[in-house]
Order: structure tokens, then C-alpha cells, then sequence
């Protein structure tokens, strides 16, 4: 376990030196993700201007769940995300035996060898949003209902981690896995809506029985704003094992069938 | 005359051919663009609960919107024409262009009408394939004019959607990366552009503002003459006069930026 703390810190510290390296890259990026969340924002702000509720959430609970959304998304991107992206593209060009040659676990490598502060000092702002809505909304959660959402967000973010890893082990088996992140990004779109809105039987079977997009944020939020829910939260541990275990397997898998595309 | 634009015909027509090679990736990128519009409209349908109209339209209307607004992506959005060029001029390849009696604007011009109306074309697939789920949610206006005059706006649009990728791409004269000044504009333009929401549900003030933005004029008001949200002949008339004032500038940028960026060129590789 220590090993491993070791080799994640010396990652982490060649991340920040870079990041020393390119601080205009670095200012570009924190400003990408930060009009994004904007973005986000403003939609939902101008939908309550003409509107009391969407499906019964009134505007700050809306905001509070947006950035909840937007935190564990913040902090999938600063602690995994160029890691993952990359590992497609190597598996296809034959980089990926870099990882093999690692003093580890080669998910663990794969998948933690890049930090991007940008994405970490965004998710800071993330819980600044979150925190605001809180305030606006006169919540005054008691410690453990903090503390279950922070453990629920690590839930969010080890089901991120893991649809995002699911999607790129594709490259082992298909050639070119190209645009597949482009299918996560399309499944956080839903993150962002309360349970509720899902009223159609296709749309709450899919969105939110099937598919883990609606729990990971609609849980803790849930939590902040209406106290522990035991029914959300074994539902959010109960993916959360079966995402992580289903993405390890999968990922082993393609492991096994990885030939090196290099001379 | 006629002869000289020959070439852009052959450019036109090699787009057509490249463009349809990945007829099936543009069909599947379609199919994800319907979950996108899932989401719109479980988002919208629950915004609606409880209201007849959120400014002055129904739910169908703003439906309605939302679907124009995906066809027209597929057939004028500057899909990857920026690192197109951007990759054209970090590896030399533009040097093949400077030696040759050929308008570098007009050639990737070409290649991108092509491109869109391979992918305009495709993504008709998906859509048809969602329509008998979607019929029912669709409320066009009758008016026939607004066809023609919609199209028109269209084409503006597609230029101006051309000139600000062509912008994009160009900076790599002056910047090696590009990526995240594209993904910054992305956020401006989804949010001025009316993707995320129709514009004239902006406060007043705001919505006033982005008439004058060249954003307005890259999605917005074709899809909104399409849809009925404008039909007050002055206003499309100013609209007309503004996205072309905003076409010509951006056509003067893109012809700067050439000038300036190819005296910093080191004509690398070729």
C-alpha cells in the first residue's frame, strides 16, 4: 500500500513540476473547465427564470446537484482523466508496454501516471458552488451526513473512474477506439437531472435502473439536502462494486489479449 | 473564370470521397446525438411540468427547436476543420499550397461544404430511425417562406461557422496547441450559439446583446426562423444585415491572420 502512496506522489510531483513548466497551458485549461461549468450554471439559471421547479427541485437544489455532478466529474478529470484518454491511444500504437514494465499494478500505472491540477483547482470551485447552494438554501447538514457525502462522492468517482476505463479497454479488442469518451460525456449529461425527471419507463429504466448516470450524483445530493437515505446509498455502493469489479475484469481481459502494435 | 474554379470542384469532390469512407462513424456519431436529445428533452419535459409555456412557447415548440438545432450541427458546424488546419500547418503540409496557384481558404472551403453534406446527409439516418418516436413531439410552423429564407441564413451560417474554425486553425502560426482555445470558444459558442437553450429566454438585455455577437448567426437564427421563434420580417431583415457584416469581418480576420502567420512560417517538413 505505502509502495504504491510512493509511486502515486512521485507521479503527482512530476505532474506539478510539468505543470510549473507550462504555466500557460495550465491557465488556458483551468479557464476551459471553469467557463464549462459556467456554462452549466447559466443554463440552469435561465430555465428558472421562466420556471418554479424542475421536477419539484426548486433552483438552488438544482444548483446544489449540478455541482455535485460537476465536482466528481472536477475530480475525475484532475486525478485520472489524460492518464485513461491516453491509454487508448497507446494500446493502439503499442505504448502501452511502457506500463507493463512498471513497479506495479498495471491499471493502477495506467490509470494514475498524470495529475492535472486544472481539474483539481476546479473541482475546489465545484464545491464552492455546491456550498453556495447549500447556504442560499438554509441547510445545516450535520457531520455525518457530510462525511456520507464525501464517501459518497469517492463512490461517484471510483463509477466515473471506472465507466471511463470500461469505455477505453475497448481499444484492446476493437482497432481504433477513437470518440469513445465522447460516449461518456453524453452519459454525464444525464447526471445532471434529478431522478424525477425521469418519467417515461424507457427513460428511468435506462437512466436511472440500468445505468449508474442518475444515482452517482442524484445520491449524495440527496443526502445534503433530505439526510441519510439507506435505500440511495446501498444502491450507490452496490454499483459502485459492481462497476469497479466489471471494468477490473474487462480491463484484465483485454490485458490478455494485448500483442504490442510496436517492431 | 470557370476554369480556375475547377479545382475547388476536384477539392469539393475528394471531400465527398474522404468524407464518405467514414459514412459509418458519422451515422454512429448520430446515434449518440440522440441520447444527447434525450437529455434535452427530459430535461426540458421536466422544466415543463406544471407549465403550458416557459417564454411564450409550448413544450413542443421548444422540442421542436432542439431537433432543428441537431440537423443543423450535422450540416454547418465546423466538426474538426480547426485541427485539420492546425495539423496542415505544424507538419509542413501547407507549404504544398504556398507553391501552388491554389487559395488555401478556398480549399479547405471546399473539403468542408463536402464534409457537411456528407454528415447532414447521414444523420438523417438516426433521425428517421427516431421518428416515430419523435413525430408527435414536432410542431413546425406552415409557412413556406421560411424554408427559403431559413436556407439563406443557413449558408451564412455555415460561413461563419467555417471562419471562426479557419481563426482557430490559424493560431498555430502563433501557438503549438490549440486544443484548448477551441474547447474555451466551444463553451461561448454554446452558450451565445443557443445550444443549450433557445436565446430569446435570456433576460431582455442579454438576449439584446447577442443579436450583436457573431454567435447569434451561427445556429440561433437560422433554427429560429425555422421554428417560428422569429417571424417579424424587420427583425430577420436586421438579422440578415448583422450575419452578414459579421461574415465579412470574419473573412477579413481570416485574411490578416494568413498574412501575419505566414510571416512567421518556417516552412518545417512539406
Amino acid at each position: 500500500m505505502m509502495h504504491y502512496l510512493r509511486v502515486w506522489l512521485a507521479s503527482a510531483r512530476y505532474s506539478i513540476v510539468r505543470t510549473l513548466m507550462f504555466r500557460g497551458d495550465f491557465f488556458v485549461w483551468s479557464l476551459v473547465e471553469l467557463f464549462w461549468m459556467t456554462v452549466n450554471i447559466l443554463t440552469i439559471s435561465v430555465i428558472y427564470q421562466h420556471t418554479e421547479s424542475i421536477a419539484g427541485w426548486s433552483k438552488y437544489e438544482m444548483i446544489l446537484l449540478v455541482g455535485t455532478s460537476m465536482l466528481i466529474q472536477r475530480l475525475l478529470m484532475g486525478f485520472f482523466w489524460s492518464s485513461i484518454f491516453e491509454m487508448g491511444r497507446n494500446v493502439r500504437t503499442g505504448n502501452f508496454d511502457f506500463m507493463l514494465a512498471q513497479p506495479g499494478n498495471v491499471l493502477f500505472m495506467a490509470s494514475t501516471r498524470k495529475l492535472d491540477p486544472d481539474g483539481l483547482v476546479n473541482a475546489v470551485i465545484a464545491t464552492a458552488i455546491v456550498v453556495y447552494a447549500a447556504r442560499q438554501l438554509g441547510l445545516h447538514p450535520s457531520f455525518l451526513d457530510l462525511a456520507l457525502y464525501v464517501f459518497m462522492i469517492f463512490c461517484g468517482l471510483v463509477i466515473h473512474y471506472s465507466v471511463l476505463v470500461l469505455s477505453m479497454s475497448l481499444a484492446f479488442f476493437l482497432r481504433n477506439s477513437q470518440g469513445l469518451e465522447g460516449g461518456y460525456f453524453t452519459l454525464t449529461e444525464f447526471s445532471r437531472m434529478p431522478r424525477r425527471a425521469f418519467t417515461g419507463i424507457v427513460a428511468r429504466w435506462l437512466f436511472v435502473y440500468l445505468l449508474p448516470v442518475v444515482v452517482v450524483s442524484n445520491a449524495p445530493a440527496s443526502t445534503i439536502l433530505h439526510g441519510f437515505d439507506p435505500g440511495w446509498a446501498l444502491w450507490l455502493g452496490a454499483w459502485t462494486l459492481v462497476c469497479f469489479s466489471v471494468t477490473v475484469l474487462v480491463f484484465n481481459a483485454g490485458l490478455r489479449r494485448y500483442a504490442s502494435a510496436s517492431s | 473564370m470557370f476554369a480556375s474554379l475547377n479545382k475547388y470542384r476536384h477539392a469539393f469532390l475528394i471531400g465527398l470521397q474522404s468524407n464518405l469512407v467514414y459514412r459509418v462513424n458519422f451515422v454512429v456519431r448520430g446515434f449518440f446525438s440522440l441520447f444527447h436529445l434525450a437529455a434535452v428533452f427530459i430535461l426540458w419535459s421536466a422544466a415543463y411540468m406544471g407549465e403550458n409555456e416557459l417564454g411564450g412557447y409550448s413544450l413542443n415548440e421548444t422540442l421542436t427547436y432542439f431537433v432543428t438545432l441537431l440537423i443543423l450541427q450535422f450540416f454547418i458546424s465546423a466538426f474538426n476543420e480547426d485541427y485539420q488546419i492546425s495539423e496542415d500547418i505544424r507538419m509542413g503540409l501547407i507549404n504544398q499550397f504556398l507553391l501552388k496557384p491554389i487559395n488555401y481558404f478556398g480549399y479547405r472551403f471546399s473539403i468542408f461544404v463536402a464534409a457537411r453534406l456528407v454528415t447532414g446527409g447521414l444523420v438523417l439516418i438516426p433521425l428517421l430511425v427516431a421518428m416515430p418516436f419523435l413525430y408527435h413531439l414536432l410542431s413546425f410552423p406552415a409557412e413556406p417562406w421560411r424554408i427559403g429564407v431559413g436556407l439563406g441564413a443557413m449558408a451564412l451560417s455555415a460561413m461563419i461557422q467555417f471562419s471562426i474554425a479557419y481563426c482557430f486553425g490559424l493560431l498555430t502560426f502563433w501557438f503549438l496547441e490549440i486544443q484548448g482555445f477551441v474547447i474555451l470558444s466551444m463553451a461561448i459558442e454554446s452558450l451565445f450559439g443557443g445550444q443549450l437553450f433557445p436565446l430569446d429566454l435570456l433576460p431582455p438585455w442579454a438576449y439584446a446583446i447577442s443579436k450583436f455577437l457573431p454567435f447569434y448567426y451561427q445556429m440561433y437564427f437560422p433554427a429560429a426562423i425555422f421554428t417560428g421563434r422569429l417571424s417579424d420580417p424587420t427583425e430577420i431583415m436586421h438579422g440578415f444585415m448583422i450575419q452578414a457584416f459579421w461574415v465579412i469581418a470574419l473573412l477579413a480576420v481570416n485574411q490578416l491572420l494568413w498574412v501575419r502567420g505566414l510571416r512567421r512560417h518556417t516552412a518545417v517538413g512539406g
